[in-house]
């Protein structure tokens, strides 16, 4: 084998092994039959950075909650943003959906809101509940969500691409996972 | 007696209305003066569980390393101000008058907001490895550890920490706990949300020792938000609204998990 190829063979199998999903700091487990770990969460890259209000729909995966004046918002976690009026707490109505993909966080001032598209900040004018508009964006100004892998450590669902782009992480009872970190 | 009045003299009643309007015109121009600079608006209400909070006109948001400060001086263009390098696996942000309590997986810190465009480290107190949502108050810090897979860690419990000196929390008690996630504290009431095992209700009249006062069962809780009297609980699968009574009495208004 000629020279130059050998530093170049090393570093493809260092980079290989850094790669791998396999702790590396710790002695290597048996992947158990079920645990509680994070599975990732897919969407399709169609309205990633479209930000607009749709019809309400079904709460899948409740995430966050928020509440300003008589309103409650609930992160549906990666895809937007439940808003449903609590005006009348044992009657809640379902306002509408905002539409924001990899969505987890949000806060709001006046009629102000501030989510995570992805990892851009993004400011939202919700005056009009039934057309909100993005009025401002800071582009990957942070990372909130990590499309390789999940906040914390442990066990976790290895990412599929075939499936899509990761909007976010999701816990779930995982049957003998394959990565961890 | 309605004759009484007529015995008070016109001047006294004059010289007292003339101090009334004083009173309040100078409250409008001191309203007016401090809202030159910039106009605050009115923030909502977050869980413990969030990653943003606005404070001081100020969005602060962390991710898994680092806390961000954006200025709302403008609110509909925040501007990135300073960025402060944590550690590793933060989670969670609150905000207390003009301090932020920050969780990360290892330990508490505690930030000062005195210059809010450039928040800077107090204190920091080390816990065991675990998830952990911190509330507080001037003097105390609640904060909830729970091992799972993916926070590690060998401790489920409720710690309470003394900030009083906030350049060194001290840990003052712990109580046990099943599944801790979020928490919220309203007044001498503290509510912590123990995953399937209900929500537990803590009289905090006495802040380091928590009375035991009930736990509310039938969901999953995750976090709570006490917006005037309606608790508002992340469940597994939405949200619950209960109603907040006299004598701690906690009523199920609606669930919205569809």
């Amino acid at each position: 084998m000629p020279k130059p190829y050998l530093p170049l063979l090393f570093s493809g199998l260092l980079f290989s092994f850094l790669l791998s999903c396999k702790p590396y700091d710790e002695p290597v487990m048996r992947p158990p039959a079920s645990i509680e770990g994070y599975a990732p969460i897919y969407g399709s890259n169609n309205n990633a950075k479209t930000i607009k209000s749709a019809a309400p729909r079904n709460i899948e995966k409740g995430g966050k909650i928020y509440v300003k004046n008589d309103t409650l918002y609930q992160v549906e976690t990666g895809k937007g943003i439940h808003v449903i009026s609590i005006a009348s707490p044992d009657v809640p109505q379902k306002l509408r959906f905002i539409e924001v993909m990899g969505c987890h966080e949000m806060a709001i001032i006046d009629n102000y809101l501030y989510t995570n598209n992805m990892n851009d900040l993004v400011v939202v004018d919700i005056r009009n509940i039934n057309d909100v508009v993005e009025i401002d964006r800071i582009q990957n100004t942070f990372h909130i969500v990590d499309q390789n892998r999940p906040p914390g450590t442990g066990w976790f669902e290895c990412v599929d691409p075939s499936k899509g782009d990761v909007i976010g992480w999701e816990m779930k009872t995982l049957s003998y996972p394959q990565c961890s970190h | 007696m309605p004759e009484k009045h007529k015995t008070l003299p016109m001047k006294r009643i004059l010289s007292l209305l003339i101090i009334l309007i004083a009173i309040v015109t100078f409250a409008a121009c001191s309203k007016d003066e401090s809202g030159k600079s910039t106009t605050p608006g009115t923030p909502g209400q977050g869980g413990s569980l969030a990653r943003f909070t606005i404070a001081w006109n100020y969005l602060y948001i962390v991710d898994d390393q680092k806390l961000y400060a954006y200025s709302l001086a403008n609110p509909q263009a925040p501007q990135l101000k300073s960025t402060v390098n944590l550690g590793f696996d933060i989670e969670t942000i609150y905000s207390f008058k003009d301090k932020l309590f920050i969780g990360s997986q290892n330990a508490m810190y505690i930030y000062s907001l005195t210059n809010p465009a450039s928040p800077a480290q107090l204190g920091t107190a080390s816990h065991v490895r675990a998830c952990d949502p911190v509330v507080a108050n001037d003097s105390i810090a609640y904060v909830t550890v729970r091992m799972g897979s993916t926070c590690g860690g060998n401790q489920n419990a409720l710690l309470i920490y003394d900030v009083k000196n906030v350049l060194n929390p001290v840990q003052r008690n712990a109580t046990p706990l099943t599944n801790p996630h979020g928490l919220g504290l309203k007044d001498n009431r503290l509510y912590v949300c123990d995953g399937d095992n209900g929500l537990f209700v803590y009289d905090v009249t006495d802040p380091v020792y928590p009375q035991y006062i009930k736990q509310l069962k039938g969901e999953t809780f995750y976090d709570v938000i006490i917006a005037d009297d309606l608790l508002v609980c992340m469940i597994d699968g939405g949200t619950a609204l209960f109603q907040l009574g006299a004598g701690d009495e906690i009523t199920l208004m609606a669930k919205i998990t569809n």
